[in-house]
């Protein structure tokens, strides 16, 4: 279970990659190496829809994306870190907890009735 | 014209994410075909809008629609849970997604 949630995390953190990479790359290896994060987070996500719910797992790679590219974009590029940003992470990172503790449980409860 | 192509690519993604539970059931190559055709048709729409639209707009309408309307094919055809802390916690990560995305 929990190694499911880590390929949708590492597929996450590929993501923030190739994100970056289609906005900053400008020479041949930036794009071959955004070229292989595409195809790394992709197939990590959809190895992780097998035993997970795919809903739930491209809502966590899209959110989790998308919080670490505002992060990274901070934190590497000098974007302007505003409040409003950090308060939509912390949401983002609750709403990803929560739906990890539920979908355990879930799972927990269907093995129990079969 | 713009917002047709942003249309296309979100029902394009929306298509490719309920593709990835038919590749787990049938397990062949059509299905990998059609999920690569879905998200890169997905792809090719949303550059298109994103030339005279705002990038931030652009990404947070095509994630909307894409991951909310892939998650409600799963619960319709393919049997995902309709809890509604699911559907919940889905919509808090979507919201804040696509929050970020309108700011940044």
């Amino acid at each position: 279970m929990n190694y499911e949630w880590l390929k949708v995390f590492i597929a996450a953190f590929f993501e923030v990659f190739w994100v970056i990479g289609l906005k900053h790359a400008d020479h041949l290896w930036a794009w071959l190496g955004t070229a292989l994060a595409i195809c790394v987070s992709f197939y990590l996500m959809i190895m992780a829809g097998k035993r997970l719910p795919v809903g739930t797992v491209y809502a966590v790679f899209v959110g989790l994306g998308t919080a670490g590219t505002v992060f990274s974009e901070i934190v590497f590029f000098g974007e302007p870190l505003k409040l409003i940003k950090l308060l939509l992470i912390i949401l983002l990172l609750a709403g990803v907890i929560g739906l990890k503790l539920v979908t355990g449980k879930k799972e927990a409860d269907v093995q129990g009735v079969e | 014209m713009a917002w047709v192509y942003l249309l296309l690519a979100g029902i394009f993604e929306m298509t490719g994410v309920a593709l990835i539970n038919k590749l787990h059931q049938d397990k062949n190559w059509q299905a990998l075909l059609l999920l690569l055709a879905g998200f890169g048709a997905s792809f090719l729409f949303l550059t298109l809008a994103m030339k005279s639209l705002p990038m931030g707009t652009a990404y947070a309408v095509w994630t909307g629609i894409g991951a909310a309307g892939g998650a409600l094919l799963g619960m319709l055809y393919y049997g995902e849970s309709k809890d509604w802390r699911r559907v919940f916690f889905i919509c808090l990560v979507l919201g804040a997604a696509i929050g970020l995305k309108l700011v940044s």
